[in-house]
């Protein structure tokens, strides 16, 4: 029986406890009487998956059954999630590419001629081919790529078309394809509460013209936390969007999850509480913070990024999209919920080597800022675990350190909105279409491997409600310069950080540090 | 300060005095010499338990300490370094009787593909046939290399006689061999000529042979580098095949020559004519009797 998340007071006893760095590790002591929360230990997965994305298939939630909806002569899309998630990505068989077999099996004993297959990728980078054959498999990639699998354009003004308003005047842009199929089925996974439901389509087959609708600072400071639905802005105008487009187009989500067994055999240790550390875990650790000290950072990724993660699938739900996401969510709280009591006045986060929007990269300054004050702060229901005021200590490197493929865009961000101001509403302001529309950056989405010339800027906003919320935010270990560019404090050791806590919260703090990843949700009750 | 910078003295001092201070650390901190303290909390599986393992080796407790290095050192460390990607496993995957493993030869990491690619059951009955010139030259390292992959000596240099009773007794003793039959590593990643030792053993012995293609090891190791740098590799896995009753051994040799030429070809591209639906029905996989396991 898998145990449930923890919070552990920590006494004379306690092991000191694992601190991701990046691409690398750390063991820090933390101070008596601070509190550690443990995410929950991996649900067991289901055993026979194909048969319940059949069975789900088969009996949809507030919907027909798939079958009876396929028929000769129509005109079907099938749109996935891109490899953002999850991460790290998953040891394949990847579930999309299990729940879309079951789906084109039934496509094809329909007669369906007219099927294609769309990565539903936003405003993200497009995949490599091999990234894309990594998800779906080899023998849907062979049979549909490039004609009938391929990646959505948000910059393509022929094949992206204009949906309407919604009440609250947000506009609504759909892929061409998918909106003048007679059925559309979105295959999703979601690792996150953030993810799946309307958002699905109304992020992943829309341009930047209707995502700065709802990726915009004003939303994300409304959104309390995003990692929440029902109190997020964010997902509001998603759901708004979404309904919208649910009126233009018949759709079908199937959406899966899985369970947080992020890291395969050979890191066994960063899955496991530090009390459960066997010998050999701790000779792993031993080695793997030798080899992360010594090797040379480009070398260190390659082995981290090469990491497939041996996740199972926990639940398929199929048919109507509210009622499939109700269950969706259930369905992964009841995998990353930890019930936390009451705030703290600090809070500490290790930064890890990767986020949605690194794989196969370096995770640059911007991005190391998004995953520690966007996601990993995020991650809480009702409160923040950090109260109103008080510190946030991360670490992370934080090196100067862009992948010129993929992020083009944030490396002008960083030298040259960065050093003009940090504000993210005074940056929407001035530089939100400049860099949405600059034609270099745009044919590098395009047509290259880049994100879109505006995701900098929304990778930076995702992090506004931490900055907002926090009284301070101290980066251990990282580069003085860079972390003084973001607009942060800079501490060489976790002691120190804590000496510099101080003078913002005062003498004896009270001090949570979340041990994530694995990903867990922060329940914080009153 | 980047971490090459530095002078070498000052640097092998810090990695040395580093490592010194984290296995204190860990040894203070897990108690290695007292007890588990009370108050921390009772353990927990944590993550799923791996698969149960069905292999044994020749002998103990060599057999015990090579599974130990395997799993924990030579297949994660392959996995992290490489990622291999394994295509046909499923001919392996159920094997009724010991079969020879036929595998171009172009870098010192294709016995740890081999061996990775292969299925738990599958690698731990199986030895890897060494160069005895080369590997047992020095007896300090052929021990140590067959510690780590359970390798034999096999001479290139003649003495076939011998080499066939030595190889068939481990076949009948239930063991499957990886032979490489170009001879030796080639120099330039592609495939050489196999010699026709392979097709003679098979025959002798009734041993049906495993052709298996690796592709990108000569890029990750070629010949005269030392350690393997990370980089795509793909195993390929053939359909094993057995000597026809009026077959010669090299005509064997040759057809498993070019079953193994064949892998390192690309899929051949589907026919565009005709619908996707007849391509994906046409590539639907074979059902295998072990898949409900």
């Amino acid at each position: 029986m898998p145990r449930p998340g923890a919070v552990i007071e920590v006494d004379r006893n306690t092991p000191p406890v694992l601190f991701h760095f990046g691409e690398g590790i750390r063991l820090e002591k933390m101070p008596l009487g601070a509190r550690i929360v443990y995410p929950p230990d991996p649900l067991e997965p289901i055993a026979h998956p194909e048969r319940a994305i059949k069975r789900a298939l088969a009996k949809p939630l507030e919907d027909d059954p798939l079958k009876s909806l396929l028929r000769r002569g129509m005109k079907m899309t099938i749109a996935f999630d891109d490899l953002s998630l999850p991460l790290p990505p998953m040891a394949a068989p990847d579930v999309r590419q299990l729940v879309m077999e079951e789906v084109i099996d039934m496509a094809a004993e329909a007669g369906i001629d007219d099927l294609h297959i769309i990565a539903a990728l936003g405003l993200h980078r497009r995949m490599t081919e091999d990234e894309v054959r990594h998800i779906v498999g080899e023998r849907i990639f062979t049979t549909f790529h490039p004609d009938r699998l391929y990646q959505h354009d948000g910059e393509d003004l022929e094949n992206n078309v204009y949906v309407g308003k919604t009440a609250q005047g947000e506009e609504v842009t759909l892929n061409r394809r998918a909106a003048e199929s007679d059925l559309v089925i979105y295959v999703n996974l979601t690792l996150v509460p953030m993810d799946g439901g309307h958002k699905s389509m109304s992020t992943g087959l829309a341009s930047f013209r209707s995502i700065r609708a709802h990726h915009n600072a004003k939303t994300l400071l409304a959104s309390r936390s995003y990692m929440n639905p029902p109190d997020s802005a964010l997902h509001q105008s998603c759901i708004r969007q979404g309904q919208l487009i649910e009126d233009t187009v018949r759709v079908f989500h199937i959406e899966t999850t899985v369970n947080n067994h992020a890291f395969p055999a050979v890191a066994n240790f960063m899955q496991k509480r530090e009390t459960d550390w066997t010998p050999q875990d701790q000779a792993m650790f031993l080695a793997t913070k030798q080899m992360t000290d010594i090797m040379p950072p480009a070398f260190k990724r390659n082995v981290f990024h090469a990491m497939r993660a041996p996740y199972g699938m926990t639940a398929v739900h199929a048919g109507q999209v509210d009622a499939v996401h109700d269950k969706t969510l259930e369905a992964v709280r009841k995998q990353i919920n930890v019930p936390v009591e009451g705030q703290t006045d600090i809070v500490t986060l290790g930064v890890p080597y990767l986020g949605p929007y690194n794989i196969n990269a370096p995770m640059n300054p911007i991005l190391v800022v998004c995953m520690g004050l966007g996601y990993l702060f995020n991650f809480y229901r009702n409160k923040p675990v950090l109260r109103k005021g008080g510190v946030l200590i991360l670490t992370h490197p934080c090196r100067y350190e862009f992948d010129a493929v993929q992020h083009p865009s944030y490396i002008d961000y960083y030298d040259e909105v960065l050093a003009d101001t940090k504000d993210p509403i005074e940056i929407e302001k001035k530089y939100e279409i400049r860099f949405a529309e600059d034609p270099w950056f745009r044919q590098l989405y395009r047509k290259s491997h880049a994100y879109h010339g505006i995701h900098p800027h929304y990778a930076w906003i995702w992090a506004a409600h931490a900055m907002e919320h926090a009284g301070d935010i101290i980066f251990v270990g990282a580069d003085r310069d860079v972390v003084h560019r973001l607009g942060f404090k800079c501490a060489t050791t976790l002691d120190d950080a804590f000496e510099m806590a101080e003078q913002t919260v005062g003498r004896y703090p009270s001090v949570t540090h979340l041990r994530t990843p694995p990903i867990m949700l922060a329940d914080v009750e009153a | 300060m980047a971490w090459y910078s530095e002078g070498p003295l000052s640097r092998i001092t810090g990695v040395v005095g580093g490592a010194i201070d984290d296995v204190l650390r860990v040894r203070r901190a897990w108690h290695w010499d007292t007890p588990r303290p009370h108050t921390w909390p009772e353990q927990g599986a944590v993550v799923p338990a791996e698969a149960s393992d069905l292999g044994w080796a020749r002998v103990e407790p060599v057999r015990s300490i090579r599974y130990l290095i395997q799993r924990v050192l030579l297949l994660p460390f392959t996995e992290a370094m490489v990622h291999p990607k394994v295509e046909g496993r499923e001919w392996v995957r159920e094997l009724e009787r010991p079969v020879i493993f036929a595998a171009n030869h172009s870098s010192h990491a294709d016995t740890s593909l081999i061996l990775h690619a292969l299925t738990d059951s599958a690698r731990d009955r199986t030895v890897v046939a060494a160069a005895a010139d080369y590997w047992f030259k020095r007896p300090i390292l052929g021990n140590i290399v067959s510690l780590f992959l359970n390798t034999f000596p096999f001479s290139r240099t003649g003495g076939a006689q011998a080499q066939l009773h030595s190889s068939s007794q481990l076949l009948k003793s239930g063991w499957n061999l990886v032979l490489f039959p170009e001879g030796s590593r080639s120099p330039d990643g592609r495939i050489q000529e196999f010699k026709p030792g392979i097709g003679f053993l098979a025959k002798e012995t009734g041993t049906p042979v495993v052709p298996m293609h690796i592709q990108g090891a000569f890029q990750i190791m070629p010949r005269h580098q030392q350690i393997p740098l990370p980089g795509p590799i793909r195993v390929r896995i053939g359909k094993p095949m057995t000597p026809g009753p009026a077959e010669g051994s090299r005509e064997f040799t040759a057809r498993i020559e070019n079953a193994v030429r064949t892998l390192s070809k690309e899929p051949r591209q589907l026919e565009f004519q005709g619908s996707w639906i007849e391509r994906w029905q046409a590539s639907k996989p074979r059902e295998f009797r072990y898949e409900a396991d």
